[in-house]
């Protein structure tokens, strides 16, 4: 029976070559499509749950109120984690990690940069990160010992045998090799090569014990019965016992669980996070998969006017209705079988690229038995779904009625089926109008004038002796024809490393809590970045010397403070006095999506992390970067010449924006790819249901062309319908969207026509293959079995 | 108006031929009333497509007023067929959609007649037919008598010279059969050429001639009084 | 065999009953070879339809080898159908996707007959039907005549006690229809099968042992 079953259902996949190919590789889409998002999913929720202890972990918060907004962060003072392990009871050890860098390792000759934190020596007890070789709770006690990975190990030596070896840190110091870590999982915070205890910090001067210094992160593991509540009234109360400069500020204990998924606050309350697209990709999930359902049950069913006869035949044969309903089922979990198949290789396919888009390094879990059980259950599932209708709506045909071809009515499912296509073509218009806005606004913002010249434009970090000997860097640059003008800055032009409210000059207002933009040049900076003075000069030391106190503004700053003549005026940042030169035109130095802030530049007394680098462009830029890299190398021998170019680093501004473009993309292709695969089923069932009509309609005199535009008028209603119901929606949601950018397009009336025209065209195009071939169908086939 | 020589048609499988007509010769001269019977699969359904222009034979000759129509293209056809014939199926083939009204105008429509044109006939046709009062009705709420009515009134809507008419009592009991057959008739008499297939010696009786058909072939042909 | 009394059949149009079958009392007796004639529209295939279980009436009692039909659940009906009762078509109703042999074995895949003896049973059928050499072709590589003989041979292939058929040689050219009524005529003299044939041709109609006419839903009873 079973047999006879399955050669029946392979021969009609067979015969009908194209609708089983629609139907398969719809079913296919929906479910790969279904697959990537769960990976996706699993992945987030997975998100540090290897963690042992996971549940009794914390990181310590920041509460406060600026300007009467509250703003909850989770950079906090090195010396809390001393007061936490004092003050609360519940508390069974603290550890803290300092901001990860990136350090030089040394062996012999290999010198390989590794990114990694410090932190301190409880942190392999707290976190699961298991030692292959080494003790987890003295590795990090030793100050002068470093836990690596297995991998750096690796890279460094050639071998994973490697403890007790010794590398030089930064061309500064000895370190002894006291534990090789495990590679962390990739969905961790935390992804290191190596670990430096606590105690070299110490050394090196940079442990402080000031409340105000909020620079590094304070985690806690609670005793295994503790009351988080308790600590946390405890945790309320801490900061205004120890720091008298700042006593209105409040901290908190996060748990672990939420870091993840919720850790987004607004006005010091949580307001989501990546929950909050985990639930909305579940959701499209969970829809796609079962809109690809239902579409292959109307595919299904539009079949079922030929699979009737059949169906009769098998009843006047015997066949109880049980023996349909399990052929009929059967055939659809088989073809959900293929689709699951072909759904497992479209994902292998496009995993690489998901990866890419999704910056994740996930992969299909081949090896686990609980992958497959999943993937067969729900092929099983799909399969019954998909099949559950058109299995019961055929086998309860009466033979009679359907061997003289009498059984037609079936109106009332139409309607069911006008409101899915309405709802698949709504939201594919939503998508639509949302992938041209969001792409609209991508371009909006990158045409946006910068305010600097990036052509040509390059940036070194200052590492070992570059700022020792950046004098003479500066001059080999110059005089070798690599460099047109260098300047030495805080940060890139791209970054914004350092604001304050704290500026202060004549007449300014008590209220005034306008917060600037803090950078600073050595000279040269109009020249090297472009910029365009409106008033003075550029910084100039070797006409100026007094210029190391020296400070630009933009006209941002200007008109912020007020000044007619500001030449020559005293401006103060904390306990320094600068006075003005120059005001340039404001350049963005955030976000391209902002208005510029106001700014000021401060001279060569600041301090220094950048060279920013000018390259003449009378040399090629590969014969400027040459040179480059021989006078680095020359001037700075221990490290390796890394370089950036500045219009690369201005795009990666972009990336967020672009991916939410590429994103709504893919969707928008696939929702529109789905909803054809629906509105394909619809018209088939209709020009099936009115192939009598149509004949009539031919008999009497209709032209093929009468008959094509009568059934795709109906078709076009609905696409109206849904255009209707998902325009208002996308406006609504871009509109929402585009508040989140001060400096937005316009959502302008061409998009909406040119949306509708779109899927109206799309729309024709599927159902005029089923209309025109209804029209062209000799009438005499479709009124003979009267 | 119908002279049909050496026709033949044929409905090939993959493996086998079946012969539909065998070189059939038929003449229809204007304002004659035919009845053509046989068993079923006698291929007289065949002979009818053909005869309205709805498929078209693998061989003969087929002069429609004179003008051979045998070779003509669908779309000729199609021009022919609206102007110059009107069909009546055994199960009405109404439009389910339509009402009455609207079913009736449909061929109204198709040949392109003004709105205000088209109400003007279709009111006098339904009258004619005595169906007008349930012209807002629709197929579904009529009885079979009523039903084959307006596929009658739908078929004459365009003024046709010939009605073309399938087993047009087979669904209908003896007394709504009886009460169409009439109405054939009165038309004939009025000058329209039909012809007409059925399986009922009775209804046959109404027309002036019986063309027995029998494999495809004229068997016998029985002139009535 | 078969016994009707009373059996009213209609459907409702325009708020009116349109009686399909009216009052229609038949008895049928084992072995009996029955012609059902009557125009189109008379009620030949409801009533054919009724004694083949494959549709109910509205009204009266219906009576097989002794069993309340009238009073039985789907279920019931089916059983007793599926052990007695094969059907032949005017259309033949094949299943276009299996093969002859395939067609003729479907039967008995609902009566769950082993693998083995379905082998034996079709293989018997086919010889009998001398159609061995296109068992394994399908339905549209065949004449008309050749899937008729499918369709007897697929309603015979369960050994049913009653063969109904419904114009059975309506698709077919004379020849070949002669054919199928002498196969008929075979079959109810030797295999002792009772059979009910509705019918257009007086013919045909004649290799019975009696006419049913039916007008209007009734049976006309010869005067």
């Amino acid at each position: 029976m079973l047999f006879n079953y399955l050669k029946i259902g392979c021969r009609n996949l067979l015969k009908n070559k194209g609708f089983s190919a629609i139907n398969i590789t719809g079913l296919a889409i929906g479910m790969a499509s279904a697959i990537l998002i769960f990976l996706w999913i699993y992945d987030e929720v997975t998100y540090e749950q290897f963690h042992e202890k996971k549940d009794r972990i914390y990181e310590a918060w920041n509460l406060a109120s600026f300007s009467g907004e509250l703003h909850a962060w989770n950079t906090t003072p090195k010396v809390l984690a001393a007061a936490i392990q004092k003050d609360l009871p519940e508390v069974e050890t603290t550890t803290r990690a300092a901001w990860p860098q990136r350090i030089q390792f040394a062996v012999g000759e290999k010198k390989i940069n590794a990114s990694g934190q410090t932190v301190d020596s409880t942190f392999l007890q707290v976190f699961s990160f298991p030692l292959l070789k080494g003790d987890p709770v003295t590795a990090l006690m030793d100050p002068l010992g470093v836990v690596v990975t297995e991998d750096l190990g690796r890279s460094l030596f050639g071998s994973t045998d490697v403890l007790g070896k010794t590398v030089r840190i930064d061309n500064r110091k000895e370190k002894k090799i006291t534990g090789v870590a495990a590679t962390p999982p990739a969905n961790s915070r935390f992804q290191f090569e190596y670990l430096l205890p606590w105690a070299d910090l110490r050394t090196d001067g940079d442990d402080d014990a000031y409340w105000g210094n909020n620079s590094v992160r304070n985690y806690v593991l609670l005793k295994a019965n503790a009351s988080p509540a308790s600590a946390n009234a405890k945790m309320k109360v801490l900061k205004p016992r120890y720091d008298k400069e700042d006593p209105n500020w409040q901290m908190f204990l996060y748990p672990m669980s939420r870091w993840r998924l919720y850790s987004s606050f607004e006005s010091g309350k949580e307001t989501g996070g990546i929950i909050v697209y985990v639930r909305i990709f579940a959701t499209i999930a969970i829809l796609i998969l079962l809109i690809a359902c239902i579409n292959f049950m109307n595919l299904s069913t539009a079949r079922s006017e030929k699979r009737a006869k059949e169906v009769g035949i098998r009843k006047v044969a015997g066949a109880l209705r049980g023996h349909l309903v399990g052929q009929f089922l059967g055939e659809s979990v088989m073809i959900a079988f293929i689709a699951g198949l072909l759904a497992v290789l479209i994902v292998v396919l496009s995993l690489p690229g998901f990866n890419r888009l999704a910056e994740k390094t996930m992969r299909l879990p081949f090896g686990e038995p609980a992958f497959w059980l999943l993937l067969l259950g729900t092929i099983v599932l799909t399969g019954v779904v998909a099949g559950s209708y058109p299995a019961f709506y055929l086998s309860s045909f009466r033979p009679v009625s359907v061997l003289k071809g009498t059984f037609r009515k079936i109106n009332a499912l139409i309607t069911p089926r006008k409101l899915l296509v309405i709802t698949q073509f709504s939201v594919a218009i939503m998508l639509i109008l949302s992938t041209i806005v969001i792409r609209k606004q991508l371009q909006y913002a990158q045409e946006r004038q910068t305010g600097y010249d990036k052509a040509g434009l390059t940036y070194m970090f200052m590492t070992g002796d570059m700022d020792k000997n950046y004098l003479l860097i500066r001059q080999e640059l110059l005089q070798s024809g690599a460099a047109a003008s260098v300047t030495k800055t805080s940060s890139p032009l791209t970054q914004n490393w350092s604001d304050t409210w704290g500026i202060f000059w004549d007449g300014k207002s008590p209220d005034d809590k306008t917060d600037f933009d803090r950078f600073s040049a050595d000279e040269n900076l109009a020249v090297t970045a472009g910029l365009t003075m409106v008033m003075g000069r550029d910084f100039d030391l070797s006409k100026y010397p007094t210029d190391s106190t020296a400070m630009l503004l933009n006209e941002s700053a200007l008109k912020t403070m007020g000044f007619k003549d500001p030449l020559g005026r005293i401006v103060k940042d904390g306990d320094m006095e600068f006075h003005i030169v120059g005001v340039f035109k404001d350049f963005i130095l955030g976000s391209p999506y902002y208005p510029t802030k106001p700014m000021v530049v401060e001279g060569a007394k600041r301090w220094f992390n950048v060279i920013h680098v000018k390259l003449n462009n009378k040399n090629s830029v590969a014969a400027s970067l040459k040179k480059m890299e021989a006078i680095c190398k020359k001037y700075n021998p221990q490290f390796p010449f890394e370089y950036h170019f500045t219009d690369e680093e201005y795009d990666k501004k972009f990336a967020n924006e672009q991916r939410i473009a590429t994103l709504s993309a893919y969707f928008a292709a696939l929702t529109i790819f789905i909803s054809c695969l629906g509105l394909f089923g619809l018209a088939a069932y209709m020009t099936a249901t009115r192939v009598k009509e149509i004949g009539v309609r031919k008999v009497l005199g209709a032209s093929v062309s009468s008959i094509t535009s009568l059934l795709t008028k109906d078709f076009l209603k609905l696409i109206g319908i849904s255009f209707l119901i998902g325009a208002p929606i996308a406006w609504y949601c871009m509109h929402h969207w585009l508040q989140s950018y001060p400096y937005r397009t316009a959502i302008e009336w061409w998009l909406f026509a040119l949306t509708g025209l779109l899927t109206a065209a799309i729309a024709i195009a599927t159902v005029g293959y089923n209309a025109i071939k209804a029209a062209l169908a000799n009438p005499v086939k479709s009124l003979r079995s009267e | 108006m119908i002279k049909i020589t050496d026709l033949e048609k044929y409905y090939r499988t993959e493996e086998v031929e079946t012969v539909a007509l065998n070189k059939l010769s038929i003449e229809v001269k204007e304002g004659e009333f035919v009845a053509v019977m046989g068993p079923s699969g006698c291929g007289k359904s065949t002979l009818l497509n053909i005869l309205g222009l709805l498929d078209d034979p693998d061989a003969g000759s087929f002069l429609f007023n004179g003008i051979e129509v045998a070779k003509f293209n669908e779309r000729k056809r199609a021009d022919l067929r609206k102007h110059n014939i009107g069909f009546v199926f055994q199960s009405f083939n109404l439009i389910d959609e339509l009402t009455v009204f609207e079913n009736v105008e449909l061929p109204l429509i198709y040949t392109g007649v003004k709105a205000a044109e088209r109400k003007k006939i279709v009111e006098e046709v339904l009258d004619k037919m005595v169906i007008m009062h349930r012209r807002n009705h629709y197929p579904q709420q009529l009885s079979g008598g009523q039903q084959q009515r307006v596929a009658v009134a739908r078929a004459v809507v365009n003024n046709p010279k010939l009605i073309l008419a399938d087993e047009p009592t087979g669904n209908l009991d003896s007394s709504n059969g009886n009460e169409v057959m009439q109405l054939l008739t009165d038309l004939n008499e009025q000058g329209t050429t039909i012809v007409m297939v059925t399986h009922s010696e009775h209804d046959a009786r109404y027309s002036h001639r019986i063309i027995r058909m029998l494999d495809g072939q004229t068997v016998m042909e029985n002139i009535m009084v | 065999m078969i016994k009707l009394e009373h059996i009213s059949k209609w459907v409702t149009n325009g708020g009116a009953r349109v009686f399909l079958l009216k009052d229609v009392n038949l008895q049928i007796a084992e072995g009996e070879f029955v012609s059902i004639m009557g125009p189109s529209g008379s009620g030949k295939s409801t009533l054919l339809n009724v004694i083949g279980m494959l549709d109910d009436a509205n009204e009266g009692k219906y009576e097989f080898l002794h069993e309340q039909v009238h009073l039985m659940k789907e279920k019931q009906r089916s059983q007793l159908y599926k052990q007695y009762i094969g059907f032949v078509f005017q259309a033949y109703h094949l299943i276009d996707e299996l093969t002859v042999y395939e067609n003729i074995e479907t039967p008995l895949l609902y009566h769950d007959t082993k693998s083995a003896e379905r082998k034996a049973l079709v293989g018997d059928m086919l010889d009998r039907f001398q159609i061995v050499g296109k068992k394994d072709l399908f339905p549209s590589q065949l004449s008309g005549g050749q899937q008729q003989l499918v369709g007897i041979a697929r309603a015979l292939i369960s050994k049913p006690k009653l063969l109904l058929a419904d114009e059975p040689t309506g698709n077919l050219n004379s020849k070949q229809g002669e054919e199928i009524m002498e196969l008929f005529k075979k079959l109810n003299e030797e295999d002792g099968v009772t059979i009910v044939q509705v019918t257009h041709s007086e013919k045909n109609a004649a290799y019975g042992h009696r006419i049913i006419n039916l007008l209007d839903g009734r049976i006309e009873h010869p005067h």
